[in-house]
C-alpha cells in the first residue's frame, strides 16, 4: 500500500505540465475552439511527448506504461483543459493491442505504431441514439459474405457524439455481427462514411457519423469484453482529468477570493465563503482519492474493475458538479462570463460528468453491484 | 503506487485477526455488533485482555513497552479489532495522556503512570472542556494555585466522557492569567478519589449518561503531578490532539456499521426498495472514499514523502458518515424504531419487542447519540475554519 509516485512518474508529470503551461495557454485553447474545437498540430505535440503511445506495448512502438502513468498524464491534461482526445487514444491502443484476436497481425502492425507516433488518431465510436450510457444497445450491423470473402466486412449504422469524429483517421466501432456485438476498425475516408461535425459544450468537437455499407476490418467477434475494458479506461482517465480540472478550478478560485474586495475587505475573509471553500477542498480530496482508486483497480479482473470504476465515477460526478458550481458562485458575476476562465472549467467539469456515465447512472451501477461487505479491498 | 498491502503486512493482518478471534469475548462482540449497551466491566475486560498482550498501548513505541508498530500496522490492528466487533479502546489513557507523559513527563511520572495505563488497570478521564468553553479550548478557567508545595484546584470540567468510571483525570488548568489565553495553562494529573471532587453524570438525549460534570473544590494535588513545565500545558495539549490523526475518521467502524446497515435493511424489507438502496449505495462510496483518504494519509506517514495534512477533512467526513449510517438504520426500521424500551438495549433481554425485531431497539438511540460526532473534538464548523485557513491562508 503505497501512494507515492516514482521519480519517472514525477518526470512524466513535469514534462506534460511544462507543455500545458507553455504550449497550451488559455489563448491557444480559445483559438482552437474558434477553429472547430480540435487541433491536429496540438495533438501532434502531445504525441511528440510520447503520450499517444502510453498504453501501447513497446514492441508496437509505444511506451508500454500503466494506469498510474495514464492518471498522471490525464491529470495534467485536465489542468490545461486540453481539447484533443487523449482518452480515446488510450482506449484505442488498449483495444487494438489487447482485444484484437480476429484482426490480422498486419492490421495491428500497421496501426499500433502509427497511433503511438500520433500519425494516426483513432477514437471509439460507440454511442447510439437511445443508448444513453448503456453498452449493449447497438443497432449498427456488419456482415460479410462467408462463402466468398469472409474477411471483407460491410458495416452500417449511425454513431453519435463521436469525439472529433470528422477530423480523426479511424474509428473503433461496435456493431452486431452474427448475433454478437463485434468490434471493427473503420477508416473515416472509407466509402459510405458521412460525418457531420459540431462543437461541444466544453469547446471541443464531436460528430454524428453514419456508415452505409462501409468496408470495415474485424477486430474481434466478441467485442463486449474489450468494449467494457475500453470504457473503464475511459472512466479512469476521465476521473484523473476531472481531478486536474478541479485542481486548477480551486487554484483560480482561491486566488480570486484573496484579491476581490467587497465592503472594503477581501472576500476570502467571509466565513460563509471560507466554509464553502473547505467543502470544495473536501470534494476535491475525495475525488483525488477515488481517482487513485480507479487507476489502481484498472488492471483488476473485469467484475472488480467495473465495480470500482462505478464507485469512482460516482464520486467524481458528485465532486465535479459541486466544485464547478461553487467556483462560479464564489466568483460572482465574472464567473458567468465567457471571457474569464472559470466558466470554462465549469463547463469542462459538467461535460466530464456526462462522459462515460453520469452520477445517477453510476450510482445505479454501485447499487446493483453491492455486496454484504464493502471497502477499498472488497 | 500500489493498492495492495505487502505480504508482510498481510501476514501481520492475519495474525491479528486470528488473535482477536480467539481473544475477544463473544458476549462483548455480540453487544458491539448489535449496538447493545456496554458496561464498565465490558470495557475493562477487553482493555485488560489487550493489556496482557501488550497491545492496549498499541501505538506506543518499544522503549515504553509498546509494540513499536508503524502507522500501517496500527491501522490494520484497529481495523481487525473493529471488524471483529471489539469495543473502541477508551482512548483517554493509552491514546491521549500516555503519549503526553512519554513526551513531556519525567522518568518518575513515566514509571508511576504508564504501567497502569498499559495494563488497563487504571481508568483515565479527560478534563479539557469547561462550561461555556465549547470548541474554544484555550478559554480554561479551572484554576490551580500553588500553596505549600501543592496545587489547590478550583473550578469545573464538563463533557467528561465516562468520567463516572474515572480513577484519574488529566486536566488543563489555569496557572496564570498573564499573556494570551494559551499561555498560563498547565497540564495536571489528578487522582479522582481526592477530597473535593464531585462527579455528576449528565443524562443525554438517548437516555444514557455518557458524559459528566466534574467539580473541583479546593482539591489538593501534589506538585509531582504537574506534567512538564508550568504554563506550558497548551503545547502538551496540542501534541495530544495531533496524535493519532487517522483514527478520528473511524473508517473501520464505518465499514462494520455499513455491513450492519445492509443486514438491517434486508430484515426490514427496504433493501430492495431502489430509493432506499441507492442511499446505502451512496454511503458505500462515501465509506470507500474515506478509506482511500485514510490510506493516503497512512502511506504518506510511512514514506515521509508528500505529508498530507488533512486531519480536519477526516474528522468532518468521518463524523458525517457516522451520523448517516445511524440515520439510515433508524429510517430502515421506520415506526419500529420509536418504542423506547430501555431493557431491550441490554444484552439478553427476553421480552417481545414491538414489531418483533429486537434489533430495532437501539436504532433511534444510536441516531440521537451520533449527533455528538459533528460537535465534539472541535465542531465541524471549527474544522472547516481550519481547512479553509490551510487552503486560503
Amino acid at each position: 500500500m503505497d501512494f507515492d509516485f516514482t521519480d519517472d512518474q514525477e518526470q512524466l508529470r513535469d514534462a506534460v505540465r511544462k507543455w500545458v503551461d507553455k504550449g497550451y495557454t488559455f489563448e491557444r485553447r480559445k483559438n482552437i475552439t474558434k477553429d472547430g474545437g480540435f487541433s491536429r498540430t496540438a495533438y501532434a505535440e502531445l504525441a511528440d511527448l510520447g503520450l499517444a503511445g502510453l498504453y501501447i506495448p513497446e514492441a508496437d512502438g509505444g511506451l508500454g506504461m500503466g494506469p498510474v502513468e495514464g492518471m498522471v498524464v490525464m491529470e495534467e491534461l485536465g489542468r490545461g483543459m486540453v481539447l484533443e482526445p487523449m482518452t480515446h487514444t488510450l482506449m484505442a491502443g488498449t483495444v487494438l493491442a489487447g482485444y484484437a484476436p480476429d484482426a490480422p497481425n498486419l492490421v495491428k502492425a500497421a496501426w499500433l505504431p502509427k497511433i503511438a507516433s500520433g500519425e494516426r488518431l483513432v477514437v471509439l465510436a460507440h454511442l447510439e441514439r437511445g443508448a444513453r450510457y448503456g453498452l449493449t444497445h447497438c443497432n449498427a450491423t456488419a456482415s460479410s459474405n462467408t462463402a466468398t470473402a469472409p474477411d471483407l466486412w460491410a458495416l452500417s449504422g449511425t454513431k453519435s457524439i463521436v469525439v472529433a469524429g470528422d477530423r480523426v483517421d479511424a474509428f473503433i466501432v461496435p456493431a452486431m455481427a452474427g448475433g454478437r456485438l463485434a468490434l471493427f476498425l473503420v477508416e473515416r475516408e472509407a466509402a459510405g462514411v458521412t460525418t457531420t461535425g459540431y462543437g461541444t459544450q466544453d469547446g471541443a468537437r464531436a460528430a454524428e457519423v453514419r456508415f452505409d455499407n462501409t468496408p470495415a476490418t474485424l477486430i474481434t467477434k466478441d467485442g463486449s469484453i474489450g468494449l467494457a475494458h475500453a470504457i473503464d479506461i475511459g472512466i479512469a482517465a476521465t476521473c484523473a482529468e476531472g481531478v486536474g480540472v478541479m485542481d486548477k478550478t480551486m487554484a483560480v478560485t482561491v486566488e480570486y477570493m484573496n484579491t476581490r474586495k467587497q465592503f472594503g475587505v477581501a472576500i476570502s475573509s467571509f466565513q460563509a465563503l471560507r466554509h464553502r471553500v473547505a467543502d470544495m477542498k473536501m470534494q476535491l480530496e475525495l475525488a483525488r482519492s477515488m481517482s487513485y482508486y480507479a487507476a489502481l483497480k484498472l488492471n483488476a479482473p473485469a467484475q472488480e474493475r467495473s465495480a470500482a470504476m462505478a464507485r469512482a465515477k460516482y464520486q467524481l460526478g458528485v465532486s465535479m458538479r459541486f466544485v464547478g458550481q461553487q467556483a462560479v458562485q464564489l466568483h460572482g458575476g465574472i464567473g458567468v462570463t465567457d471571457e474569464y476562465i472559470v466558466s470554462h472549467y465549469f463547463k469542462k467539469l459538467t461535460q466530464l460528468e456526462m462522459t462515460f456515465g453520469d452520477t445517477l447512472h453510476h450510482l445505479g451501477e454501485v447499487s446493483a453491484r453491492m455486496q454484504d461487505t464493502a471497502g477499498v479491498f472488497a | 503506487m500500489d493498492l495492495a498491502f505487502t505480504p508482510e503486512e498481510q501476514t501481520f493482518r492475519e495474525d491479528i485477526r486470528a488473535w482477536v478471534k480467539t481473544s475477544l469475548p463473544k458476549d462483548i462482540a455480540h453487544k458491539v455488533h448489535n449496538a447493545l449497551r456496554l458496561s464498565r466491566d465490558d470495557h475493562q475486560r477487553w482493555a485488560k485482555i489487550l493489556g496482557k498482550k501488550g497491545w492496549l498501548g498499541h501505538g506506543w513505541p518499544k522503549e515504553f513497552g509498546g509494540p513499536g508498530w508503524n502507522a500501517i500496522q496500527k491501522h490494520l490492528f484497529e481495523e481487525e479489532c473493529a471488524l471483529a466487533g471489539a469495543p473502541r479502546v477508551i482512548p483517554f489513557g493509552p491514546v491521549m495522556v500516555a503519549p503526553v507523559i512519554m513526551a513531556f513527563g519525567n522518568a518518575e511520572q513515566q514509571q508511576r503512570f504508564l504501567p497502569g495505563i498499559a495494563s488497563g488497570e487504571v481508568w483515565w478521564s479527560q478534563g479539557y472542556s469547561e462550561p461555556g468553553s465549547g470548541s474554544d479550548l484555550a478559554s480554561v478557567k479551572c484554576k490551580a494555585e500553588k500553596q505549600d508545595g501543592k496545587y489547590i484546584v478550583n473550578g469545573q470540567k464538563t463533557w467528561t466522557t465516562l468520567g463516572q468510571y474515572g480513577e484519574w483525570i488529566f486536566c488543563l488548568v489555569r496557572t496564570s492569567n498573564e499573556g494570551k489565553p494559551q499561555t498560563g495553562i498547565s497540564f495536571l494529573l489528578i487522582d479522582m478519589t481526592s477530597r473535593g471532587i464531585t462527579v455528576r453524570p449528565i443524562k443525554l438525549l438517548d437516555g444514557e449518561s455518557e458524559v459528566n460534570e466534574v467539580w473541583f473544590d479546593n482539591v489538593e494535588v501534589p506538585i509531582q503531578n504537574l506534567i512538564g513545565e508550568e504554563n506550558k500545558g497548551w503545547t502538551y495539549a496540542k501534541h495530544l490532539l495531533s496524535h493519532e490523526r487517522t483514527n478520528i475518521a473511524d473508517v473501520n467502524r464505518a465499514k462494520r456499521e455499513l455491513e450492519r446497515l445492509k443486514r438491517i435493511a434486508k430484515t426490514k424489507g427496504v433493501y430492495d426498495d431502489p430509493r432506499f438502496k441507492d442511499e446505502i449505495a451512496k454511503l458505500e462510496v462515501d465509506v470507500v472514499a474515506l478509506e482511500m483518504l485514510v490510506l493516503r494519509v497512512l502511506s504518506a506517514a510511512k514514506s515521509g514523502k508528500n505529508s498530507l495534512d488533512i486531519a480536519g477533512l477526516l474528522k468532518i467526513r468521518g463524523s458525517e458518515i457516522q451520523q448517516r449510517y445511524s440515520e439510515l438504520m433508524m429510517l430502515a426500521a421506520g415506526p419500529f424504531s420509536l418504542p423506547l424500551i430501555e431493557e431491550a438495549m441490554e444484552a439478553g433481554w427476553q421480552g417481545d419487542f414491538p414489531g418483533g425485531e429486537l434489533s430495532d431497539a437501539p436504532l433511534a438511540g444510536t441516531y440521537f447519540n451520533m449527533r455528538k460526532t459533528t460537535i465534539y473534538g472541535g465542531s465541524n464548523e471549527v474544522q472547516r475554519n481550519i481547512v479553509s485557513q490551510f487552503v486560503l491562508g
